[in-house]
């Protein structure tokens, strides 16, 4: 059957499910709206490659045009604001109407942002999409003293790239730790320490009372009274879903948009995935939201195969990468669930990562090391996961052993 | 064919099954591999970012890159999965008295 097939949001999630619809489904009209301008784009760039010029805008694109036409995908560059769910339609600010059989929602997350005086709110910048890379790497293309509020993944990769260029940066951190509390303090101080030894200051435990703009200068003055000055601020604050647009009809959100393990919404015909959603996971009984390469990608696939009737469970261990300096930081699986931790390795050189097991069964795991180095272990605990496997500790403790020993039974 | 082109990487003892090595000749470096059903030979860097394959992990004919997942076919060097999405070369292998040589273009 011929059906509108919409995805409303072009990014990761939304064209992975397109070209999943298609593989399935030769028929039925797909279309992407996509509020920015672009094909669908990787963003992990953005914060590292691209900032250092060793990517390019033509890099980043996961296809081109011509793949789109040969698959007979729509892409429309349009910002979705209002939905009627009830008679399956999305309008657009121009009042175009798009009627859909079925719904794709892959709208992704937002940045949250600080809470500024008003003649300041255009003086701090956020990185989430490439128009907002390009400003960034153009504006510290003249600028020395660089300011990241917020220690998490995305400034301190910013902090990464920036250092790299020759800047001089500081991050501003509220919490007691870098990467917050998911990350074992042990890997995050590791981390911290090559931000520092790479000559990046890094302020824990203090939070921003005031900026003051004087000359182009900026001052942020701390909660201890300290002064920083600085040419440019960077805010990477945390995200939350963007799902401002559903907030007053009847589908379900709860920190993003409540979905099963088949990316249903509480809505017929109406699928989320990535970012936005927040997922029932068979494995670990819960809910989740997760906001990663890999899951928009999977998720987004999964999620064109139950558009297009293939009924297909999601059950992806949830696995990340942070890429600073010459260290390559993994996550596997939940670390926030756990009754024992095992760790294996004790140097950055060789990799060091900590298991998080409960009833001797892997929930999941995270490492560090110079880049290549936890990977292939990382890799294997994912597997170990998803097959639910007792473990020998043993050989889970003792990098000498190798990990796929364990696969293998 | 001609003789020279031909490089010895090492025994065929110095590799486990489902496993691989690292070789490096001149300014080049590539990964020979042990599978099931004989040894093969690839390109030792991952075409999606400069990051050494020998730390990756080899399932059946594929390898995976230890930076981001990028998996690639060891038999004929199809990336199989983002990031990763530019093939990998593959390079011939032969085994003569219990050795394994590669053929270098
Ligand atoms: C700077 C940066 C670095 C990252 N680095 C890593 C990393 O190293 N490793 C990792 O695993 N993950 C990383 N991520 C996370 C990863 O990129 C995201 O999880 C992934 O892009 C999510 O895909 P998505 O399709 O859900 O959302 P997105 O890719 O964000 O796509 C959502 C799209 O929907 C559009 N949209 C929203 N609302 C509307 C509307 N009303 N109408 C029309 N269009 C709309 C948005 O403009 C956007 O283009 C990074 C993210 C960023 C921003
Ligand atoms: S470096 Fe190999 S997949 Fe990215």
């Amino acid at each position: 059957m011929k059906n509108n097939i919409i995805i409303l949001g072009g990014g990761q999630a939304g064209i992975y499910a397109a070209r999943e619809i298609r593989q399935n489904d030769s028929e039925s009209n797909i279309k992407i709206l996509g509020e920015e301008n672009l094909l669908p784009y990787e963003r992990p760039p953005l914060s590292k490659d691209f900032l250092l010029d060793k990517k390019n805008e033509e890099d980043l694109y996961f296809h081109s045009s011509e793949v789109l036409k040969n698959e007979n995908i729509e892409f429309e560059n349009i910002l979705i604001n209002k939905v009627d769910f009830e008679n399956k339609k999305l309008f657009a600010k121009n009042d175009d109407v798009y009627s859909y059989d079925s719904l794709l929602i892959s709208t992704g997350s937002e940045n949250k942002k600080l809470s500024l005086d008003d003649n300041l709110k255009n003086d701090v910048y956020y990185l989430r999409n490439l128009e907002e890379a390009k400003k960034i790497k153009e504006i510290v293309s003249n600028k020395n003293k660089i300011t990241i509020i917020g220690g998490g993944f995305i400034g301190l990769e910013i902090a990464s790239s920036l250092c790299q260029l020759q800047k001089k940066v500081t991050v501003i951190e509220i919490g007691n730790q870098l990467m917050g509390r998911i990350i074992p303090k042990q890997i995050a101080d590791l981390v911290q320490n090559a931000h520092i030894e790479h000559g990046n200051e890094i302020i824990l435990n203090k939070q921003i009372e005031k900026i003051t703009k004087k000359n182009g200068i900026y001052e942020i003055l701390l909660n201890d009274n300290s002064l920083i000055e600085t040419n440019f601020i960077i805010a990477g604050i945390g995200s939350t879903p963007s799902v401002k647009l559903f907030e007053n009809t009847n589908l379900k959100l709860d920190n993003g948009i409540v979905t099963n393990q088949f990316c249903e919404t509480s809505i017929k015909d109406v699928y989320a995935a990535g970012d936005v959603s927040n997922f029932y996971h068979p494995l670990y009984e819960r809910n989740m939201r997760l906001e990663s390469y890999q899951h928009a990608q999977n998720h987004g696939i999964c999620a064109g195969k139950n558009i297009a009737g293939v009924k297909t469970e999601y059950s992806s261990i949830p696995w990340m990468w942070s890429d600073q300096f010459n260290l390559n930081l993994q996550l596997t699986g939940i670390c926030d669930d756990y009754d024992e931790i095992i760790e294996r390795g004790n140097d950055i050189n060789n990799g060091l990562i900590y298991f998080f097991l409960k009833k001797n069964k892997i929930r999941g795991a995270c490492g560090v090391g110079i880049i290549g180095k936890v990977g292939r272990d990382i890799r294997i605990t994912s597997k170990l996961t998803e097959k639910d496997t007792i473990v020998d500790k043993q050989i889970l403790s003792d990098q000498n052993l190798k990990l796929n020993k364990l696969i293998q039974k | 064919m001609s003789e020279e082109n031909w490089i010895e990487v090492g025994s065929i003892d110095s590799i486990e099954e489902e496993d691989l090595i690292r070789f490096d000749h001149q300014d080049k470096t590539f990964c020979v591999y042990k599978l099931t059903d004989g040894f093969y030979a690839t390109d030792g860097i991952c075409t999606h970012e400069a990051v050494h394959l020998e730390d990756g992990l080899v399932m059946d004919d594929e390898i995976e890159c230890p930076m981001h997942q990028g998996i690639f076919n060891i038999k004929s060097g199809e990336a199989l999965s983002p990031p990763a999405c530019e093939d990998l070369k593959t390079y011939p292998v032969k085994v003569d008295n219990d050795k394994i040589f590669i053929k270098i273009d």
